[in-house]
C-alpha cells in the first residue's frame, strides 16, 4: 500500500517535470520560461520528495529530503529573481514586452 | 619584318630604360581583368539557408550520418556485465578483493584515484594549476594591459554595483554559503568513506565562494581571499601532494617499509595518504573555480 500511494506521488512530480520541460522548449521569452522552470522546481520537486519520504526508512532519511527541499525551495527563487532582475535591467524593449504599451 | 622591327624596338626601348609599352596608357585600359582564382569555394551559408529544401535535406541527412555512426559504435560495445568482457579483468578483481586491506578506503574509487593511481591525480590536480595560470596570464588586469577608457568603464561598473542594493541575493547568500561550504568540506573530508572526494568537494567549496562574492561584491571577498592566499594555497597544495606521493614511490609505492599507519577502514583517521590528498585536491579546486570566475568577471582575483 505504501509503495503505491508513493508511486502515485513520485509519477505525479514526473508528470511535473516534463510539463515544466516542454514549457521551456516552447516558450520564447525569458520571463515565461523562468514560470514555467520554477513549476518543476517547487511542485514537480516537492510531490517526488512526498514520494520518497513515504518510501524513508527512518527519521534522517527523512531529514535528508527535507533539507533537500529546503535547500531548493530557498535557492530557486533567488535564482529566478536575479534572472529576471538583470533581464529588467538591460532588456530596452521591456515595458513594451511585458505590458504591451 | 614589322613584328621584328617592333620587337628590336621593344628591346632597344627596354634596354634603354624607356617604357616597353609603347602605347601603355591604351593598352591597361582595354586589357583583361586577370580572373582572380578562387582556391577555396566556400558554399554561401545565406544562399543554402534561402534554399530550404536543400537546408533541411543537409540537416536531416547530416543527422542521419552522425546517428548511424553511433549506433553502430554503440552496438559494437561489450554487453553490460558479461563476464567475458576487456574491462572485467584481473586489475579490477584485485581491486576489489584486496582494495580496503591495501589502501584502507571503504571508498574504492578514492583508493583507486589516490592510491594505486595517485600520480595521475597529480596530473589532473597540475592541469588544473596550469589552465589558472594561462588565464591568469591572459585576463589579470596590470598596469601595462590596460586602459584608461576600461579603467572608467571598470569604475562604472563598480559604482553601479554599489548602487545595487541586492537585499534579497545577500539575505539569501548569507544562510546558504556557509552551508554550501560546510557541505563541501564534509564530501571532502568523508572522500574515503563514501561517495565524493577532492574534486567534488572541492568543486561545491567553490560553488559557494562565489555565491558569497556574488552577493556581498569584489571588495569584501578580498578581506579573506586575496592573490597571495590563492597562490599560496594552490603551491602549497601541490608542494604537500607531491611530498606525499615522493615518500610513497621512495618506498616502492608497494606500502613495503611504509611508516604511515592505515588505521581501521571505516574511521575517518584512516587509509593513510588518502584523507591529507583529498584534501590538497579539494583546496586546489576551490581556489581554481573561485579564481576562474573572478578572472573573468572582474579580471582580479
Amino acid at each position: 500500500m505504501r509503495e503505491i500511494i508513493a508511486g502515485i506521488f513520485i509519477c505525479m512530480g514526473t508528470i511535473v517535470f516534463a510539463l515544466s520541460l516542454l514549457g521551456i522548449y516552447r516558450l520564447k521569452y525569458v520571463m515565461n520560461r523562468m514560470h514555467a522552470a520554477a513549476m518543476g522546481d517547487t511542485m514537480g520537486l516537492g510531490l517526488v520528495v512526498i514520494g520518497l519520504i513515504i518510501l524513508g526508512h527512518d527519521v534522517f532519511h527523512i531529514a535528508k529530503y527535507i533539507l533537500m527541499i529546503l535547500f531548493f525551495w530557498m535557492s530557486s527563487p533567488i535564482a529566478s529573481h536575479m534572472i529576471g532582475k538583470v533581464e529588467m535591467l538591460t532588456n530596452k524593449d521591456y515595458d513594451e514586452r511585458v505590458h504591451g504599451k | 619584318m614589322k613584328e621584328e622591327k617592333s620587337f628590336w624596338r621593344k628591346l632597344n626601348a627596354w634596354i634603354n630604360g624607356e617604357e616597353a609599352l609603347i602605347h601603355a596608357d591604351e593598352y591597361i585600359a582595354r586589357r583583361e581583368q586577370p580572373k582572380k582564382r578562387q582556391w577555396l569555394k566556400r558554399p554561401n551559408i545565406q544562399e543554402i539557408k534561402s534554399n530550404k529544401g536543400l537546408y533541411w535535406f543537409l540537416c536531416v541527412l547530416i543527422s542521419i550520418v552522425f546517428i548511424t555512426i553511433m549506433l553502430l559504435v554503440v552496438s559494437n560495445l561489450p554487453t553490460f556485465g558479461d563476464p567475458m568482457d576487456p574491462a572485467n579483468n584481473e586489475v579490477m578483481e584485485r581491486y576489489l578483493e584486496k582494495g580496503i586491506e591495501e589502501t584502507g578506503a571503504i571508498n574504492f574509487v578514492a583508493g583507486m584515484i589516490l592510491d594505486y593511481r595517485a600520480f595521475d591525480t597529480f596530473g589532473e590536480s597540475n592541469v588544473l594549476f596550469l589552465a589558472v595560470i594561462c588565464v591568469l596570464m591572459l585576463l589579470k588586469r596590470d598596469k601595462k594591459n590596460i586602459s584608461e577608457a576600461e579603467d572608467k568603464e571598470i569604475a562604472e561598473d563598480e559604482m553601479l554595483d554599489a548602487a545595487d542594493h541586492k537585499s534579497i541575493l545577500k539575505v539569501g547568500a548569507k544562510y546558504l554559503s556557509p552551508l554550501i561550504i560546510l557541505y563541501g568540506i564534509y564530501v571532502i573530508l568523508n572522500g574515503h568513506l563514501s561517495p565524493g572526494g577532492g574534486f567534488s568537494g572541492g568543486s561545491i567549496i567553490g560553488a559557494g565562494l562565489i555565491l558569497y562574492a556574488a552577493a556581498n561584491g569584489h571588495k569584501k571577498m578580498q578581506t579573506f581571499f586575496t592573490f597571495k592566499t590563492f597562490t599560496g594555497i594552490s603551491v602549497a597544495c601541490l608542494l604537500t601532494y607531491c611530498a606525499c606521493k615522493s615518500y610513497s614511490f621512495f618506498t616502492g609505492a608497494n606500502h613495503v617499509g611504509y611508516a604511515i599507519p592505515k588505521g581501521t577502514p571505516g574511521n575517518i583517521l584512516s587509509a593513510g595518504f588518502i584523507l591529507p590528498l583529498n584534501i590538497c585536491v579539494g583546496l586546489i579546486v576551490a581556489a581554481t573555480m573561485y579564481g576562474f570566475y573572478a578572472l573573468f568577471t572582474k579580471g582580479d582575483i
